[in-house]
């Protein structure tokens, strides 16, 4: 869980074998494989024997993406991704802003959506461990939503005529709910101004711009007819509006209309009109923007970011996103000896300097799963936010780079992997060796998962995967004897090699038990035969015997013919094939001519050549069996000979 | 009642394998409102039953709400779910990667969900277990079949298997379906479909069809509710076959469609004219048969060269046809122009590996970890 680089994690391996060191080896992404030993200095030095039983020790370690409500998440925001990733091809100018704001805002509310399900869930749970970490989750989750939007507004949205402070306050209202919910209960009660929030709602309501309930408020107190009273209320009702610029009028005219607004609050000011209620007084201050004031109510802007919006609100409310730095120092001064500046701040502090880079680095050590930092990035980067000058190494690398790392982590996971793909697609540099890497560790538990694994290679022509993948399946079926099923896992990949290497077991198989297996496969091979020749063989040979089974004699010597002097069949092959030839010969009727004896006897010629030859040279030959067989087919050729001759010349008598 | 398709999407932070209805009570007409998934490729696999509130929330109103499943239970399972089926209203089968089936009781009463019965090890390469791939049930039988090529005949109420048939296939049988009470389909990763009675002695298939040309694996099987010598299935290269296992050898009709295998092909149980498919593409297809038969009939009358018309000439009398025995089924006609297909989840991205319908609710278990619901305007 969000291992800030500080907080180290231990974990103890308790076994002496270790004694004389530890060595590690990388696995896919949150994965380390241990075992002991030392790194040799010298090439020839080995390891101490220990021994004992050494043991290769796997250590994982849980980001909390892979617990089940952020896993949610990530399924979402891949969605959200790759639609992206879609338009970023489609469309460009300003479509395609309004496209990028849109994924942003989608970004935003699956973290809320998210949020709302950990809350849920802190509410439900009774274990207190479990409580804990899902508050640690909302708690990071809070912040990166915070986040979020904040660069959401300055880097992305850039509002009309550069006028920030409007969405900031909108930003505030939302994340600084106190005030609103003040409000709400105070307008509850029958004697608000009783109550010891009453004031200091009034100022948190001024101070986020929430400027007509603050007006409510004031109308309830029992004084509200009294001349001070009046004119604040009056002067709160006639500050202008930004929206309006929004609506059409120009930044100028708003400029004229509130510096006329603010003379006329200083001029109240000053003439004391205020001097009997203190608290109309902080009040008009806040209006008149006085520097002072802003320190007298910092509870109620708390944190400095907080009064940072609301000093830009009256000081200089069309200040442009790039100048708001200039209010920093003073509004962390105000608090810097409450609170120490934490990792929070300093994001925010980076993104109110404009300072993308910073963010996203501090980010990145903050939310040490990934997921924040590769889809702001990847945001930031499709608005143009992310300048290649600016670094050596180019901003698309900084944004392949942080989503590589994503991946890296959703490939380690069990189940994830499979978004991991998605997201490596879409890195152009290194996104395909990285998958290519990825793919040959996943494990292939079921023929279902390897068909989805291959379909991903397949998808992105990577043959030589496919064809591992193919090879893995296929071995495994060799193992198990399932030669069936291996042959199918070839002629996928179209592995010549093993289909070969196949069709020899088959015909292996054949010669030893005189019988075929896997016929219901063999006999609808169909064109896949022709792959291999010796699959060719194999099939062709299958229909001989099938077609002498059903008594097409003639046919079947053809074949049997063809298969020989096609030389489809292995040398050592041929004395089966001669010696399935003896049947045909010995039966009453004349199935092979004059032509085909002789080419029979050539064959059988050749055969016993090479035979004596080898013999000689290596003391190998026929048994006495074979050779009995042997004379027995030179018996039946040369008897079928002068019938077929017979019966040709009788033939051509007639 | 809304015409336009409404969809919802619903994270279970586990990737769904299987999805499927209970079945609706026989006593009452109404549908039913529970489903029941099984997961896989995740450290602990769940098999987890939902309820659909659509009957209560469509009174008041409520389309969004009403497609929104919610978890009732919740069991473990062993290894990833490859096939999940209901034996009976309240238990559950389902096979395993682990080459073991289990059937669960779901305890209506606590509204738990326990494991009943296991049969360990019915699928093995020797000693070492292998997956099973597939099952199908029928009334109280369970055919299981697996990567070792064996199939294995259950029944729930024994513990001993009723019959293994050792090597039904020497490829991997991928699909299984019952065509009769005793008759039971398979599709294997050769593209063969096969058919075996359960009764016969021996263990060969009592019919083989395969699918000609290039070797291309098929991965589903289902078959037309009302005729069930017409089924349908989906293969490795994304085709729709539709076969009539009356005419031997291969298939009636092969449609282009996924673009990756389809993992499931669904009848409509009571519109059988529609056909539903899911692939690894991610694509949900709906296919509606239903203007096949229309204007084509004329055309049959006219030119008579119609393929069911058994080759007789109906050239004279109209009327004669109307009177034939059998009409074409739509699924058949060899002028599938008139089908019409659609594609019902064009924002999903990965593969959909189930689905599932009941009378207009369609059920997606999907890789992206989820659950898709989808409301499907009446269908003709």
């Amino acid at each position: 869980m969000a291992e800030r680089e500080r907080d180290i994690q231990t974990c103890c391996i308790s076994d002496t074998s270790c004694q004389f060191g530890l060595q590690s080896v990388w696995g896919t992404g949150n994965q380390l494989f241990l075992f002991p030993g030392k790194n040799p200095l010298l090439s020839n030095e080995r390891r101490p024997a220990t021994g004992k039983n050494e043991q290769i020790r796997e250590v994982q370690w849980d980001i909390d993406l892979h617990h089940p409500v952020l896993r949610k998440m990530v399924n979402d925001s891949h969605n959200i991704f790759v639609n992206l990733q879609r338009q970023a091809t489609q469309l460009t100018g300003a479509a395609f802003h309004t496209q990028i704001l849109n994924s942003s805002r989608h970004y935003r509310a699956t973290q809320k959506a998210y949020l709302k399900d950990l809350d849920d869930m802190i509410g439900s749970t009774r274990d207190e461990e479990q409580r804990q970490q899902y508050m640690e989750h909302l708690k990071l989750l809070n912040i990166s939503e915070l986040i979020w939007s904040l660069c959401e507004i300055l880097f992305i949205e850039s509002p009309v005529g550069g006028l920030v402070v409007p969405k900031l306050l909108d930003w505030l209202k939302l994340h600084f709910i106190t005030a609103g919910r003040l409000f709400d209960d105070l307008m509850k009660e029958e004697q608000p101004e009783s109550k010891t929030t009453y004031w200091d709602t009034i100022f948190r309501l001024v101070l986020q711009g929430q400027i007509e309930k603050a007006c409510r408020l004031l109308s309830l107190h029992s004084a509200r007819q009294t001349d001070d009273f009046q004119t604040l209320i009056n002067l709160l009702k006639r500050m202008p509006q930004l929206s309006n610029v929004y609506k059409g009028s120009s930044v100028a005219e708003f400029d004229m209309k509130w510096r006329h607004w603010r003379d006329e609050c200083q001029r109240n000011y000053e003439e004391q009109k205020f001097s009997i209620n203190p608290n109309l007084e902080t009040v008009v201050r806040i209006l008149c923007g006085e520097d002072a004031v802003f320190s007298e109510v910092k509870d109620c802007c708390d944190p400095w970011y907080h009064m940072l919006i609301s000093k830009a609100l009256y000081q200089d409310p069309t200040v442009k996103a790039c100048d708001l730095h200039y209010y920093i120092q003073g509004c962390q001064d105000a608090y810097r000896s409450t609170t120490r500046l934490g990792e929070l701040d300093s994001i925010l502090l980076s993104a109110l300097e404009s300072d993308v880079y910073q963010v996203i680095k501090d980010s990145r050590t903050v939310f040490s799963n990934g997921w924040f930092v590769a889809h702001l990035t990847d945001l930031l980067h499709h608005c143009g936010q992310l300048d290649s000058h600016r670094l050596q190494f180019g901003s698309d690398l900084q944004r392949e780079f942080l989503l590589l790392e994503y991946a890296g982590s959703l490939m380690s996971h069990h189940s994830l992997w499979i978004v991991g793909v998605s997201y490596l697609d879409h890195c152009a540099e290194f996104g395909r060796k990285y998958l290519e890497l990825y793919l040959d560790h996943i494990p292939l538990d079921s023929e279902k998962k390897a068909n989805k694994i291959l379909k991903i290679c397949e998808d992105r022509n990577m043959t030589e995967q496919a064809k591992s993948i193919c090879k893995v399946m296929g071995m495994r079926c060799i193992r198990n004897k399932r030669l069936g099923a291996a042959l199918t896992w070839f002629l996928r990949s179209k592995d010549v090699g093993f289909a070969t290497v196949l069709a020899e077991k088959y015909l292996l198989e054949y010669s030893e038990s005189g019988e075929f297996t896997n016929l219901d496969l063999i006999d609808y091979l169909g064109p896949s035969m022709l792959l291999s020749n010796r699959l060719t063989f194999l099939g062709k040979y299958r229909e001989f015997h099938k077609l002498y089974s059903e008594g097409e004699y003639h046919a079947a010597g053809d074949l049997l013919l063809a298969l020989l002097q096609a030389r489809l069949a292995p040398k050592q092959f041929w004395i089966t094939l001669l010696i399935d030839a003896l049947p045909l010969l010995e039966k009453t009727e004349l199935i092979f001519s004059s032509q085909q004896t002789r080419e029979l006897m050539k064959c059988l010629e050749e055969l016993t050549t090479e035979y004596k030859l080898g013999k000689k040279r290596d003391g190998l030959g026929f048994t006495e069996a074979r050779k009995d067989q042997l004379d027995v087919l030179k018996l039946a050729l040369s008897r079928n000979l002068p019938k077929a001759i017979l019966q040709e010349g009788t033939v051509n008598l007639l | 009642m809304a015409d336009s398709i409404q969809s919802f999407v619903k994270f279970v932070s586990r990737k769904i394998s299987k999805i499927k209805w209970q079945p609706s009570q026989k006593q009452t007409l109404e549908c039913s409102d529970t489903f029941v998934t099984g997961s896989w490729d995740d450290e602990k696999n769940k098999i987890c039953l939902w309820h659909l509130g659509m009957q209560e929330s469509m009174e008041r109103d409520e389309m969004d709400d009403a497609l929104e499943p919610a978890l009732k239970c919740e069991a473990d399972h062993n290894g990833d779910v490859t096939g999940l089926e209901y034996v009976g209203s309240d238990v559950i089968v389902a096979s395993s990667s682990t080459g073991s089936v289990s059937l669960y009781k779901h305890h209506t009463s606590s509204q738990t969900m326990g494991i009943q019965y296991k049969w360990q090890c019915l699928h093995s390469h020797g000693n070492h277990l292998c997956p099973c791939t597939c099952l199908a049930v029928r009334d109280k039988t369970i055919v299981t079949a697996g990567e070792d090529g064996k199939m294995v005949v259950l029944s729930a109420e024994q513990k001993s298997p009723q019959r293994i048939i050792e090597n039904a296939d020497s490829s991997t049988i991928n699909g299984l379906v019952f065509l009769r009470l005793t008759e039971v389909i398979s599709v294997n990763s050769s593209g063969q479909l096969k058919t075996y009675d359960l009764r016969s002695s021996s263990d060969a298939p009592a019919q083989t069809l395969s699918v000609s040309g290039e070797l291309t694996s098929l991965h589903s099987v289902d078959r037309h509710p009302g005729q069930p010598h017409i089924v349908a299935t989906g293969s490795g290269d994304g085709v729709l076959g539709i076969w009539d296992l009356r005419q031997e050898k291969s298939p009636v009709s092969l449609l282009e469609a996924h673009n990756g295998p389809v993992w499931e092909v669904k009848f409509h149980k009571t519109n059988s004219d529609h056909l539903f498919t899911c692939s690894e593409d991610g694509a949900v297809w709906h296919w509606d048969s239903s203007l096949v038969g229309a204007s084509h009939m004329v055309q049959t009358q006219i030119t008579g060269t119609g393929a069911g018309s058994g080759g007789a000439n109906f050239s004279v009398n109209p009327s004669f046809q109307f009177g034939g025995s059998e009409t074409l089924n739509k699924w058949l006609s060899p002028d599938n122009s008139k089908m019409e297909i659609n594609s019902l989840i064009d924002d999903n991205i990965l593969p959909v590996n189930s689905v599932d319908i009941e009378s207009q609710t369609l059920l997606c278990g999907t890789d992206s970890e989820s659950i898709i619901t989808i409301r499907l305007p009446s269908m003709r």
